[in-house]
């Protein structure tokens, strides 16, 4: 099966309109951040009770996105299934890029930029998660830079060697972020659940997002594609779903079931904005709505409806990743047990948390840049095969 | 310049950059050399003799003088080194195994614990927070890059960071700090380290602070009987959450 892989032309007004507003959004993150940098932190939506935002809830959706967009790679490099193979190349450019997108949100974020590119390489802790993570993400995307050349050069055993080490890598990355919140002290943090349910979640959204930019790209550049390759996608996301609800499931039920845990249960399911996005944003749209649509036998082959589904998981599981990171900080860690802690000069008690002007430019700007990058590579480098043909017969691996 | 080439000079590169990287920190003299007296340096707070003086806030006026600790009263930002805090019953508080006999409306000083298992320690990506011989936990904020995940990793919530710049510092000497990174109490150890108090325990009337060498809780009850007298219940002498394994070495008596 011979297959082709091109550049885009990139010459229509389009093209450079797009390019413009990826460059806008990343000047008014650039501009954002400077402005972070010169007045302190104070002038995004932190506080004391809650020192992590929406650049953290940004850093480890990005992540996940990242680890998704692997697996689409992995089914050509790991698995041999010759017919996603057209999906290889981009699939690798964007995971390195969301990995990208995900240490641009962690630097950010940082109070001190300016010592970020020196100290923790100088007085590594191996103890911190945080000092384990770096590295993770580093090689991550080291490994996909080679991959990337594996695939461009058509190397073939050398892609099977390191589509697998990214996929295993892949799962340590995301183990690893899943780590910083799930071996947290925090009450609604500490899960060792937390990282193999962060994994489930990263598959499902970059699986999503991977059928959404398919389809939309090959329509938008004029290519073909054949249906029962998202079909079968989309079948995959299924059970990713599947997977994600039941680790949302055991999680929130041993919360409730415990009785030491049950006072923090009800804050993170009836506590607040917080929970109706659990309730409506992760729940019923990134959850119950895609799954009926991919589990019925009439909607789950109409590639509208499976974008249309696969574009609720991309919210939905950002609505996770806010879940995961938000609730946690707001709900005040137990120092009486059955008492509260209240105080008139400091917050004590259950807080709010509201995200500024200055971290949404944060985020679109981060955004921004990978979006520039990524339009770019697809005029600079062959990631976009010719067509995308399904096998026909039941013989679907090289 | 062929493949194999680009990817003999990237991997070099990066190699080399990891082994210097390393090879600097291992060669790097390791923090606080200097030995010190007798064991772990530890505080009691008497809070029967604190609750005789309601309102009064002399340790904290004290701590944030000698520190130069800024608190322009914003809640959502400023830095408490040690607070004042008012305990209240939950609605159907207390669970099973609940043993606390803390009263309502009590009020209870709050500062870092400077835990044995510090975990704002363990996790602190550039060990800027790290345990002194003596015990004591402090940062150094010349080399915390701001990550806050100290913030998130004390269960005391004791610990705090600049998110501005403060215009007002209390001008006594003592380093400023610029916005962007992460402080708690450092028991005084400037002044330990000169054989004086804490300046909370100076400024105390009420004489209801101690801090001194304290191994153990077995310590710190023998301690608090010696300091107050045989009225003192040994079984008063508690410490805030010791089920959470950070072997806190901040004691109180009647908590």
């Amino acid at each position: 099966m011979e297959i082709k892989f091109e550049r885009i032309e990139g010459k229509t007004p389009p093209f450079y309109l797009l390019l413009l507003v990826f460059a806008a959004m990343a000047l008014g993150g650039l501009v954002a951040t400077w402005w972070a940098l010169q007045k302190g932190l104070a002038v995004t939506g932190m506080t004391t009770r809650v020192p992590w935002g929406v650049q953290i809830v940004m850093a480890v959706y990005y992540i996940g996105l990242s680890a998704g967009s692997l697996v689409i790679s992995g089914l050509y490099g790991v698995f041999g299934k010759i017919e996603y193979k057209p999906f290889a190349r981009l699939a690798v450019y964007m995971a390195m890029l969301f990995l990208i997108a995900g240490l641009l949100s962690i630097l950010t974020d940082q109070g001190r930029l300016d010592r970020v590119f020196v100290e923790p390489f100088v007085h590594f802790n191996l103890q911190s998660m945080f000092s384990i993570n770096p590295i993770l993400y580093n090689g991550h995307i080291l490994i996909c830079v080679i991959y990337l050349l594996a695939l461009f050069y058509e190397m073939k055993r050398t892609t099977t060697v390191v589509a697998t080490l990214a996929f295993g890598w892949a799962f340590c990355v995301h183990s690893g972020t899943g780590a910083i919140f799930g071996f947290g002290a925090r009450v609604l943090y500490e899960s060792p659940m937390l990282p193999a349910s962060f994994v489930a979640a990263a598959m499902a959204s970059g699986t999503a997002l991977m059928i959404v930019m398919i389809v939309g790209l090959f329509k938008a550049t004029g290519r073909h594609v054949d249906d029962a390759l998202i079909i079968w996608l989309g079948r995959f996301l299924a059970i990713c779903l599947l997977v994600v609800v039941y680790f949302l499931f055991v999680e929130n039920a041993y919360r409730v079931y415990v009785v030491e845990l049950r006072e923090a249960a009800i804050y993170y399911l009836a506590g607040g904005f917080h929970s109706f996005l659990f309730w409506v944003g992760l729940i019923l749209i990134g959850c119950c709505v895609p799954m009926l649509i991919l589990f019925h036998p009439r909607t789950g082959k109409s590639i509208r409806w499976l974008v249309f589904a696969s574009a609720l998981v991309v919210f939905g599981v950002l609505c996770e990743r806010y879940v995961i990171v938000i609730p946690g900080l707001t709900h005040p860690p137990e120092l009486f047990p059955g008492m509260e802690v209240v105080s008139a000069v400091t917050q004590e008690g259950p807080v709010s948390y509201y995200g500024s002007w200055v971290e949404l430019f944060q985020a679109l700007g981060v955004f921004g840049i990978i979006g520039f990058l990524f339009v770019v590579g697809l005029k600079v480098l062959r990631l976009l095969p010719t067509e995308a043909r399904a096998l026909q017969g039941g013989n679907n691996t090289a | 310049m062929k493949r194999r080439d680009v990817l003999k000079v990237v991997g070099g590169t990066f190699l080399t950059g990891t082994s210097c990287a390393y090879a600097v920190q291992w060669l790097a003299p390791s923090r606080e050399s200097r030995s010190f007296e007798g064991t772990k340096k530890g505080m009691i707070i008497h809070l029967d003799e604190c609750r005789k003086n309601p309102g009064c806030r002399d340790c904290i006026d004290a701590c944030h003088a000698e520190n130069g600790v800024a608190s322009p009263e914003d809640k959502r930002w400023d830095v408490h080194w040690i607070r004042k805090v008012q305990l209240k019953k939950k609605p159907g508080g207390g669970h099973a195994g609940d043993d606390s006999e803390t009263t309502e409306g009590q009020s209870i000083l709050l500062l870092c614990n400077h835990c044995d298992n510090p975990p704002c320690a363990q996790v602190c990506p550039v060990q800027a927070t790290f345990k002194r011989e003596d015990g004591i936990v402090v940062v150094d904020h010349h080399r915390c890059i701001g990550c806050r995940y100290c913030m998130i990793a004390c269960p005391y919530n004791a610990r705090f960071f600049n998110f501005r710049d403060h215009e007002e510092w209390p001008a006594n000497g003592r380093p400023k700090r610029s916005h962007g990174v992460a402080e708690a109490c450092t028991l005084c150890a400037h002044r330990l380290d000169a054989g004086e108090k804490p300046a909370c325990v100076e400024a105390c009337k009420q004489g209801a602070i101690l801090v001194d060498h304290i191994e153990n809780e077995t310590d710190a009850k023998k301690l608090a009987k010696a300091t107050w007298g045989g009225g003192t219940d040994p079984m008063s002498v508690k410490r805030i959450r010791p089920d959470l394994g950070t072997d806190p070495k901040v004691y109180y008596v009647g908590l």
